[in-house]
């Protein structure tokens, strides 16, 4: 008895005396916020930097922009990105007056397109060069080529691999408290700070973590699962 | 049409083609043999810039195509069908759209008329019935005449086959077979690497055998087959006879 009724009163101590439980639905709205935009950016930027490393694999072109993406991709996959947020925010950012979700969202899209280049990248050289002959044969140039028959392929390939760089990005999120973002992460950590108890904001921001994730990932096995489905029609 | 100087091509030390010189006139047959790594598909794939030649020209319809520019290229590669070992047929597109993809993109024909090929096309190879369909779902004679389709809607002056039946089912090498004969019949120019000495027997103009980077030996397919000069042809012709 006494366990149930001690568990009732830090329930109502940590989420709902004082509204305590909008510290976690405005964290979350934030971390999904940064998320979202995040991946626009990752997608974009990761996008142009696989079909940059790809094209000059395969033709030998835009030797200078290549060299560029591997530097890009060596320092970012190089170093963690709470680092990377920190020398955003207090070095580049460091003498302008900028929204703080902007710093994050910035942060990890410039981080997320590294990951997702290299996805990218693998997706184009998995799609068999025979399709490349074929479309050359046929005399479509090399852009009409790589947008008509190799991206389109490819990005059926890569599906499941950018659902999950995706469905990390959303967890790594949960540094932004570096640069006193209140995010999901934070808003439990103040309660904490709060209530002086760490168990119940701290596991509920772990189920929440843990629901969204578990979502994501059904959400992509339902889509591998098409995937496969129409490869065998 | 296609005239081949002094042709070579290496992959790093690997000396493939050592100098070939030929010339294809319009409407001939020109069936190539000639055991694996004679450099035969190489020869081939050169013919329509597939593989950068080392060195050598290669002239077709009067334009020397190797000093030509990547647009040139493409242009040129429109008139020059290829049908692959492998048909390459795009899997994310319908059979369709496999056919009317490349005139519409480039511009050759509006999608009414790209529509009407592929329908009058399907027809001719005998598949107007797939259509809808996605190569997956096809079996590998189905492909291969879809990928001769394919090239057929670019109206190519001359069509380049490299080894079409090798990768397919010994019961569906003759609905292809018979295709290309419907096309020599037609009067198309054909470039033709295949093991099928029948098909070589009865539809070449000419056979060509290849070994070791040289065109060693040419002649009408009566003689080719009755009377094979070299020893290397006789011993090569011994094993796929």
């Amino acid at each position: 008895m006494d366990f149930f009724s001690d568990f009732a009163e830090k329930f109502y101590d940590n989420f709902i005396k004082d509204d305590r439980w909008r510290y976690l639905t405005d964290g979350l709205m934030n971390t999904l916020l940064i998320t979202l935009f995040a991946v626009i950016i990752g997608l974009l930027l990761g996008f142009i930097i696989a079909i940059i490393r790809a094209t000059h694999d395969k033709t030998g072109k835009l030797k200078v922009l290549n060299l560029i993406s591997k530097v890009y991709l060596t320092v970012i996959r190089g170093t963690p990105v709470v680092v990377q947020l920190l020398i955003i925010y207090f070095v580049i950012f460091a003498s302008v007056n900028i929204d703080k979700l902007f710093v994050a969202v910035l942060a990890f899209g410039l981080n997320s397109a590294a990951y997702v280049a290299e996805i990218v990248r693998s997706g184009i050289m998995s799609v068999d060069k025979g399709q490349f002959e074929a479309g050359s044969s046929l005399g479509l140039g090399y852009n009409q080529t790589m947008i008509t028959i190799i991206l389109p392929q490819a990005f059926k390939n890569i599906l499941p691999a950018l659902a999950n760089e995706f469905i990390v990005l959303l967890k790594e999120t949960s540094v932004s408290g570096y640069i006193a973002i209140a995010d999901l992460t934070k808003g439990g950590d103040i309660i904490r700070s709060q209530t002086y108890e760490a168990f119940m904001p701290l596991i509920a921001v772990a189920l929440i973590y843990l629901v969204i994730v578990m979502f994501l990932t059904f959400l992509v096995g339902k889509l591998e699962r098409r995937l496969a489905k129409n490869d065998k029609r | 049409m296609i005239n081949v100087k002094d042709l070579h091509k290496s992959f790093g030390d690997l000396h493939i083609l050592k100098g070939i010189n030929e010339t294809i006139e319009k409407g001939e047959k020109v069936v190539i043999v000639g055991p694996s790594g004679s450099g035969k598909s190489t020869f081939l794939r050169c013919l329509n810039l597939l593989e950068t030649p080392t060195s050598g020209d290669i002239f077709f319809e009067g334009t020397n195509i190797t000093k030509a520019s990547t647009k040139e290229v493409n242009l040129l590669r429109q008139k020059m069908g290829m049908v692959f070992q492998h048909f390459n047929l795009f899997p994310h597109l319908t059979i369709k759209k496999n056919i009317t993809l490349a005139p519409v993109k480039l511009g050759l024909m509006t999608k009414e008329e790209a529509d009407a090929t592929a329908d009058r096309l399907l027809k001719k190879v005998g598949l107007a019935d797939k259509a809808e369909q996605y190569p997956p779902q096809l079996s590998g004679g189905q492909k291969q005449r879809i990928a001769i389709a394919r090239s057929l809607a670019m109206n190519p002056d001359v069509m380049l086959f490299d080894e079409p039946t090798s990768a397919l089912d010994p019961e569906m090498v003759g609905e292809v077979l018979n295709l290309m004969k419907e096309l020599a019949d037609d009067g198309m120019t054909m470039v033709v690497v295949t093991h099928e000495m029948g098909f070589a027997r009865e539809v070449a103009s000419r056979v060509l055998s290849m070994d070791d980077g040289y065109i060693v030996e040419q002649n009408t397919p009566k003689e080719f087959f009755a009377n094979p000069d070299s020893p290397r042809l006789r011993e090569f012709l011994s094993k796929v006879l």
